[in-house]
């Protein structure tokens, strides 16, 4: 039906949304132009979802995904962008980026429903609007100029979204944002081009330098990097990117500082999608191209991941503000991530994938819950308030589902990932399994205690005790526009923890092809047993 | 209360829920498939009363004829209810075998997987964490036990939630977490395998820590609930890692696969099946609220009393004996089982001793009528870890008699504990409602409308409420009967047998198992004690308030369930003795089981029982048998009578039974305890022997210093070494800032050209 759905969806909304970005300079009736402004980005959104969710069905492209096998799909003729330097315009989807394409084309509708009052509603809509074409430009280009370019794009947005919108610190926390993780891309650049360089000469198709971006290429001409050592170097070097990115512990400082400012539907598609792409960008790359690296960092792996897990929950712990204790319990279930990888078995990593999209779906419905209260409460203090329940009943229900499923409550999406994960993890580890699973302990004692704290406890039946930050104004529960978006995100985690075959099958075999291709020789190369 | 018109028409609401059990009977379904509809139409309804109740909160259909909710839970929970008696009509004697089960429909294939195995080739044909439903006698007793108990307590609630104006407007909640909670049960019991019994174990941990928290306003209630869900986490996390070594050890967690052949032909490492086993038990203490887990459950009396019912009786604690009842083919070496094991029964017997005399010990000093309900189960409930750890012990070294016995026991007092205490939480509900009410009552005539310092579940505001609650009273009598032992009542079947054969596993075998005999047999008379205390401070003697006088037993929905579980309680446990309940409920993994009569004869059947029972064979049973009697129907009622018996006032009179009870309470002298209850061991004990204190210290004093140290550090340390290398660069980035334009388009720019730049020069440098 459609020729080249990829390609359309990751540019139209870029353009729709360069035009609205445009128009208002033109023109000057604000107030209607903010409303057609959000209703076209809103609408460009929707019909993006509908093109995803009918390339799941089968509709377009006659991908029959519940028979996945290997490879990508959707591809299209590359077209030369910059061809002396061996740029081209290559895209594809496989069961590692599908889930990501169609969450990010679910969130971005949501999270501009959750906004829909935004004040400056003609930049607001329009920069998410752009949003969703870089982020879904990350996910499909098999280009590694073009995916490194959509991986600043993404920046962009987000940055002025924290500048203009967000709270009262935001000039720091915009430029801490932007300043950190772009550091950390210029030094995954430096890997990425070190690759470049080693690529087999194809002057004959017009490069002029003789090297291809082609990302296949690419992954597959590492062997010609000379030593070993350079070879861990490019690894090391793309995995701080990464890293910093997914943000494991060390690196991790710039996200509490950004989610605290950012405005709710900005730190929605941080944590949803932005967060993903440094653990899409690992596997992708970093472990496609250097598996003998990988196994040889799986200690180093380790390690991360269970800094960032346990570490993160414990930092979770004594935080007094709701939106940073949100934004550490990201890195700390993200931690899982590098676990599930290091435990090569298609298991763990199937168990990562499902990570990625549970928590894709499960961090911005905390996010929208946190932002709701400094909507409407003026304060994200834990503490400062009790009893909201009474006043506000919608917004505690989607708090007590959100946190629920957030520490891994079963028959939500989060526990798949979950207890998959970890029965990998004891196959390969053993007793190791204690520091992750002990630390679910301290996942629930500060989820649980943060919710004690704020809607429970007025020792009123019949009212909270309400924040100062309120003024005396009546409490209210959320807009209906903010629980729309909640609601659909609580219902698609239930949906997903009780039937997560409906992606997980293709994750699963993904995962078991890449272990095979991929990963088997190295581990036998390195001794690693499975 | 105003006008009493009967609200039992609304009870024809209920028959469209009725009607989907015999409507799929008519469409030829078999009923393992229709099992389904145990789980499936609880958890249809759930939502629609959480989401209609918060969207038509107050109108006049919704609370009068839907009593908010209450009525679409009863007929949830009684389409549930039909679909076990089905399940159990098909099943209670024709039980499948493993191959059987292994055919049956799977419900849910959740996900499937490949392994990578150590040859470096994957698995052939993937590997499923599904969900399918297991029948066996045991799966069959508890689901019964579940279903009946909910849809009485639902029944119950009807009265006892919707007339408390404190409750108005806030069923919905109260019903819609009951049903999720009933549905979590039910669906642990059905499971096939353990990750499905421990995902619907954990759905149960959610809907406690709600209606724990049903007032959630309160700071004590708040407080409670999050105490039972992490202590319970506690245990479910241990859990889970018992989890893992099972499927690492197995390759699969369904019950078909691994009690096929629990020793994989004897290549089974001991060792590791032992911790993972251990791992399981952890969890089954955190559920069923064992020492040192215990902790949580006194204050989950926090929430009403119909959720106490629920989580005592039909649904919670049983969780955690039944998971440790599905350990038995790991070590039954009779078949298949692996050798090696007896550690494991050793701890969960002692585990079972110690709860079961501490709890009640803690009961002794008790005044509020619902903790020492609680701390009765936690007691009983450790008789039962007792009898499945002697059970465990006995099935490991191959006494397979001995162990099917206790085995069989520990099922049968599962059965009339949860009958008797879900009695007992509704009955004692039945008072504080009507204590309750009187008081309002009372003080709004007077004017004087401060109740605030009065107590309705405090007993020492009670007494002589035999002849206020004849109803009540009866049904009490017979579930703390049932509880103590009394002969011939209920709970007297099942522990006899607990008690004999642990103490059969000290004299002749293991000496180490003297000590959980010692303190189960202690126990006997010590259940005697504190229940008889309880029965006879509420309704037996002198009114002690002023308030009793105004009590009348007439609220709506709540004598049925009173009723319909005094006849069960009463008699139950005999009839269900007569036809050999212990060995049916021993047999379920050999599906031999029958439940049907020893004898040919009725009278020979009863008369073979009795003999059984008081006379059995070897003496050494025998002694204990009558001392067991002896200690909790002789000597602990008596002292209680002592204490706290007496007439009732002049001119009060209640049904037969309960008067002459209360009548023989005052022929036993007159004892004064109050220097005794000043005693540092009754202070102690009063303060739950300080375990809550305990533990709220250790982790005072560490867990929240150092979470809040952590957070220090990574803001000052880790972060701080961020803005240091910032505050270093701060002079360059002020000629970068001017580049800071603040427009999109700017930047994809010197994005762009920054990365050609880096790229040229990278290649200039290589050719």
């Amino acid at each position: 039906m459609i020729n080249d759905p990829l390609t359309i969806i990751t540019l139209t909304p870029i353009l729709v949304s360069l035009v609205l970005l445009i128009v208002p300079k033109i023109t000057s009736s604000a107030e209607g132009l903010a409303r057609a402004s959000r209703a076209i980005s809103m609408g460009v959104s929707l019909g993006m979802l509908a093109i995803t969710t009918m390339i799941f069905l089968g509709e377009i492209g006659n991908v029959d995904w519940s028979n996945y096998n290997s490879g990508y799909y959707l591809t299209n003729d590359a077209v030369a962008l910059i061809p002396s330097i061996g740029v081209h315009w290559k895209v594809g989807a496989d069961a590692l980026s599908f889930p990501m394409i169609w969450l990010t084309t679910l969130l971005i509708p949501i999270s501009m429903l959750v906004e829909w009052d935004a004040k400056k509603g003609y930049l607001f809509h329009p920069l998410i609007l752009m949003m969703e074409g870089a982020l879904i430009g990350v996910f499909v280009s098999l280009d590694m100029f073009v995916f490194y370019a959509f991986w600043e794009l993404t920046l962009v947005p987000m940055f002025f979204l924290i500048m203009i919108w967000g709270g009262e610190d935001r000039k720091y926390a915009s430029m801490k944002f932007f300043i950190y993780t772009f550091t950390a891309s210029v030094i995954m650049l430096i890997g990425i081009l070190v690759m470049y360089l080693y690529t087999p000469d194809v002057a004959s198709s017009g490069s002029i330098t003789g090297h291809s971006f082609d990302m296949s290429v690419m992954i597959s001409s590492t062997e010609f990097i000379p030593s070993e050592g350079l070879r861990h170097l490019v690894w090391i070097l793309l995995l701080i990117g990464f890293a910093t990115k997914m943000p494991s512990v060390p690196v991790h400082t710039w996200l509490p500082d950004a989610h605290v400012q950012a405005p709710t539907a900005g730190s929605m598609l941080l944590a949803g999608v932005m967060l993903k792409m440094g653990a899409y960008g690992f596997l992708r790359i970093a472990v496609a191209a250097f598996p003998e690296s990988t196994v040889a960092f799986i200690p180093l792996l380790i390690f991360l991941g269970m800094a960032s897990l346990v570490y993160g929950a414990w930092v979770c712990m004594g935080q007094t503000n709701l939106k940073r204790m949100v934004a550490y319990s990201s890195v700390s279930h993200m931690g899982l991530i590098f676990l599930g990888i290091a435990t090569m078995q298609p298991l763990g990593i199937a168990g990562a994938l499902f990570m990625m999209f549970a928590h894709g779906i499960i961090s911005p419905l905390l996010f929208a819950v946190a932002g709701a209260f400094k909507h409407h409460y003026h304060t994200l203090e834990i503490g400062s308030m009790r009893g909201i329940a009474h006043h506000s009943p919608w917004l505690s229900a989607h708090m007590m589902l959100g946190w629920m499923a957030s520490l891994g409550l079963p028959l939500l999406a989060g526990f798949v990932a979950e207890v998959t994960i970890l029965i990998a993890f004891w196959m390969s580890f053993g007793w190791l399994v204690l520091l992750p699973t002990l630390t679910l302990i301290i996942t629930a004692v500060y989820y649980l205690t943060s919710m004690q704290r704020t809607i429970f406890e007025s020792n009123d039946p019949h009212q909270g005790i309400l924040p100062d930050t309120l003024h005396g104004e009546e409490p209210r529960d959320i807009t209906w526009h903010e629980n729309a978006g909640m609601i659909i995100l609580g219902a698609l985690t239930i949906l997903f923890g009780i039937l997560p075959f409906i992606f997980w099958d293709m994750m699963s075999e993904w995962s078991s092809g890449f272990l095979l291709e991929t990963l088997v020789q190295a581990m036998q190369s390195e001794g690693v047993k499975p | 209360m105003g006008e009493n018109k009967s609200e039992l028409g609304l009870l024809v609401y209920i028959l469209p829920f009725l009607a989907v059990t015999p409507a799929l009977f008519a469409m030829g379904w078999e009923s393992y498939e229709a099992s389904i509809l145990i789980v499936a139409v609880p958890f249809m309804t759930f939502p629609v009363i959480l989401i209609v109740g918060q969207l038509y909160n107050g109108e006049e259909f919704w609370k009068n004829k839907m009593k908010e909710g209450g009525i679409l839970a009863l007929g949830a929970l009684g389409a549930s209810l039909s679909a076990a008696l089905w399940l159990v009509y098909d099943y209670v004697d024709a039980l499948p075998n493993f191959d059987e089960q292994q055919s049956v429909t799977q419900w849910l294939e959740w996900v499937s997987f490949d392994l990578l195995q150590s040859d470096y080739t994957l698995t052939s044909g993937s590997k499923i964490l599904g969900m399918g439903v297991w029948i066996d006698s045991i799966t069959l007793m508890i689901l019964f036990v579940a279903t009946f108990l909910c849809f009485l307590i639902c029944w119950f609630s009807l009265g006892y939630m919707n007339t408390d104006p404190i409750n108005e407007d806030r069923n919905h909640r109260f019903y819609g977490e009951f049903v999720l909670f009933a549905l979590g049960m039910f669906g642990m019991v059905l499971a096939d395998n353990f990750l499905w019994l421990f995902i619907f174990w954990e759905v149960m941990g959610l809907c406690s820590y709600l209606l724990i928290g049903f007032y959630y306003w309160k700071d004590s209630a708040a407080y409670a609930s999050k105490k039972a869900f992490l202590t319970t986490r506690v245990g479910d996390v241990f859990l889970m890692i018992g989890l893992f070594i099972l499927y690492d050890i197995y390759g699969s967690l369904e019950f078909s696969v691994i009690f096929h052949d629990p020793s994989l032909n004897g290549t089974v490492d001991s060792g590791k099946l032992f911790w993972a086993l251990l791992m399981m038990f952890i969890g089954a203490v955190g559920k069923s609220a064992q020492f040192p887990l215990h902790v949580w459950l006194p204050d989950a009396m926090e929430g009403p009393t119909p959720v106490s019912a629920l989580i005592h009786a039909a649904t919670m604690v049983n969780a955690g004996l039944y998971l440790v009842a599905r350990m038995v083919p790991f070590v039954d070496v009779g078949h298949h089982g692996v050798s090696g094991l007896e550690d494991l029964g050793l701890i969960i017997a002692y585990i079972g001793g110690i709860t079961a005399f501490m709890a009640a010990a803690i009961a002794f000093v008790q005044n509020d009528i619902k903790k020492v309900l609680a701390y009765s189960t936690m007691s009983q409930l450790a008789y039962i870890f007792t009898g499945l750890g002697s059970a465990l012990w006995f099935y490991n070294n191959d006494e397979h008699h001995a162990a099917v016995v206790v085995f069989g026991s520990s099922m049968f007092h599962l059965f009339n504990h949860a009958m008797a205490k879900g009695m007992l939480f509704m009955a004692s509900g039945s008072v504080i409602h009507e204590v309750h009410h009187a008081h309002d009552h009372l003080h709004h005539e007077n004017g004087n409308g401060n109740g605030h310092d009065f107590d309705p579940q405090d007993m020492r505001n009670m007494g002589g409420l035999a002849s206020k609650m004849p109803v009540t009273a009866t049904a009490m009598m017979f579930g703390s009967m049932s509880i103590i032992g009394i002969p011939l009542i209920g709970g007297f079947w099942s522990k006899e047998g607990i008690i004999a054969e642990t103490w059969l596993a000290a004299l002749e075998h293991e000496p180490l198992m003297y000590g959980p005999a010692i303190l189960v047999l202690l126990t006997a008379g010590m259940t005697g004690f504190y229940m008889s205390r309880m029965w006879f401070m509420t309704f037996a003697g002198e009114p002690k308030s002023e308030v009793v006088e105004h009590i009348h037993e007439e609220t709506q929905w709540i004598k049925m369930p009173l009723v319909v579980l005094t006849a069960i309680t009463a008699f139950g446990g005999f009839a269900f003795a007569l036809l050999g309940a212990t060995d049916y409920l021993s047999s379920a993994y050999d599906y031999s089981g029958h439940l049907k009569l020893h004898k040919s004869t009725l009278l020979e059947s009863i008369l073979y029982k009795l003999e059984y029972a008081f006379l059995p064979e070897k003496i050494n049973l025998r002694i204990v048998g009558w001392v067991t009697i002896f200690l909790s129907f002789i000597v602990g009622p008596v002292l209680a009578a002592r204490i706290h018996g007496g007439k009732l006032a002049d001119g009060e009179s209640s049904t037969p039974f309960v008067s002459w009870l209360v009548s023989a309470s005052s022929k036993f002298g007159k004892q004064d305890v109050s220097s005794l209850a000043e005693s540092d061991l009754s202070v102690a004990l009063q303060n739950r022997l300080y375990f809550d204190d305990l533990y709220e210290g250790v982790l005072a004093r560490t867990v929240i210093p150092f979470s809040q140290f952590t957070a220090w550090f990574d803001r000052n340390v880790i972060d701080g070494l961020v803005k240091q290398i910032e505050t270093k660069s701060v002079s360059g980035s002020v000629q970068v800032r001017g580049l800071t334009t603040g427009s999109a388009r700017d930047y994809i720019l010197m994005a762009t050209v920054g990365m050609l730049s880096i790229i040229t020069l990278l290649w200039g440098m290589n050719s």
